[in-house]
């Protein structure tokens, strides 16, 4: 390989890498967007916009294990609107997002950030306890 | 190229032939390296995606897999443990040895060696690196250039092993729904360790391996074995 095709080599590589995940910036703003929107659903009991917020294995997981369609088995988990976002960590495409009183995690999937789960509160040397999460 | 080697061969025959057989050591690793580097890539890929779909999560792809954390810290930890068991080996030898060994030099001469022994200063020979003609730092600097730089890659591999593997990490941790954790924490922490250790044992048993059962065991035509006749008890000899 010669030396310009090397450099037109990782800068397409960059680019694409770059334009595939954006910057770490760019990923933390769509996840905080993503929970605000997630918050705004809870507020307003829009359960079929919550259901749109929710990972795909979230929303089977849920419809589940309560026997019936999405929008009612969250009425019936009467999640409480956590308040504004504090702080929102991201690795890869996996992300908290601690709000005021709730934390939710999200990860990433082609239509943009979904909530994998809400309703969680931490426990000290294990994984949060959430009212909603995938299998 | 001199004027009786251009006669015996074609030169644009001899130009590339003769850099493959001179150079047939370092093409042949690097060549192997990529290949196994691009099938580390692969499967890393393939058993990356399985772990996510398992988890209910989007596959990624290739491409980001290449430029993710997970696939970073796996090479990085690697690399890391190769460098200084080479760091290790390189500096260990200097004032270690190991009778009967090919890999070590002959039990009276532990030490960094004269001079004269070393061919530096006024003991350089025609030929000789123009850093190991002349005194001072760099003579002091070129006199441990291959120490320095295997210590230097090590140290950079395990930075960035310890980098990409907090990442890594804390993306596992989030998909379990468990907190991430900071890069001091992780300094500290099984995981990093374990990377770590799991390397570094297996380099150091495959240098203690080579320097012991070289005593006894031979391969016809290699530099790193004793010439097959040699007696168990030489030392510093090589094929």
């Amino acid at each position: 390989m010669t030396g310009r095709a090397g450099r037109v080599a990782v800068t397409v590589v960059l680019a694409g890498a770059v334009s595939a995940c954006g910057t770490v910036s760019e990923r933390r703003d769509e996840v905080r967007d993503a929970a605000v929107a997630f918050e705004k659903a809870v507020a307003a009991g829009a359960y079929g916009r919550m259901c749109t917020a929710l990972a795909p294995g979230t929303v089977e997981e849920l419809e589940q294990s309560a026997g019936s369609p999405c929008a009612k088995a969250l009425s019936e988990e009467s999640l409480a609107s956590g308040g504004a976002v504090r702080v929102v960590d991201v690795y890869g495409n996996q992300a908290r997002a601690v709000l005021a009183t709730d934390t939710l995690f999200l990860s990433r999937f082609a239509a943009g950030w979904k909530v994998v789960a809400a309703g969680c509160s931490p426990r000290p040397e294990q994984p949060y306890q959430c009212r909603v999460k995938g299998g | 190229m001199t004027q009786h080697s251009s006669r015996t061969t074609p030169p644009e025959h001899r130009g590339l032939r003769g850099f493959v057989r001179d150079n047939g050591l370092g093409l042949f690793f690097t060549v192997t390296f990529l290949l196994a580097l691009a099938g580390q890539a692969i499967a890393g890929h393939a058993d990356f995606n399985n772990q996510l779909v398992a988890d209910q999560l989007r596959p990624i792809s290739l491409a980001e897999y290449l430029t993710s954390s997970d696939f970073a810290v796996d090479v990085a930890e690697n690399w890391q443990s190769e460098y200084l068991q080479f760091f290790l080996f390189i500096g260990v030898t200097v004032w270690l040895v190991q009778r009967g060994s090919p890999e070590s030099k002959e039990l009276h001469k532990g030490g960094t060696e004269s001079d004269k022994q070393q061919l530096v200063g006024k003991y350089a020979k025609e030929g000789a690196p123009a850093w190991a003609r002349v005194g001072g730092w760099r003579r002091a600097v070129y006199s441990h250039s291959l120490l320095l730089v295997m210590g230097a890659i090590f140290l950079l591999s395990w930075l960035v092993q310890s980098i990409t593997g907090v990442a890594a990490y804390n993306e596992q941790q989030l998909r379990q729904l468990q907190a991430p954790i900071s890069w001091s924490q992780y300094l500290g922490a099984a995981d990093f360790w374990n990377r770590t250790l799991q390397n570094w044992q297996s380099e150091l048993l495959a240098v203690a391996s080579m320097a012991v059962l070289s005593i006894y065991l031979r391969q016809r035509g290699s530099p790193e074995s004793k010439p097959v006749g040699s007696a168990h008890g030489a030392t510093g000899v090589e094929g």
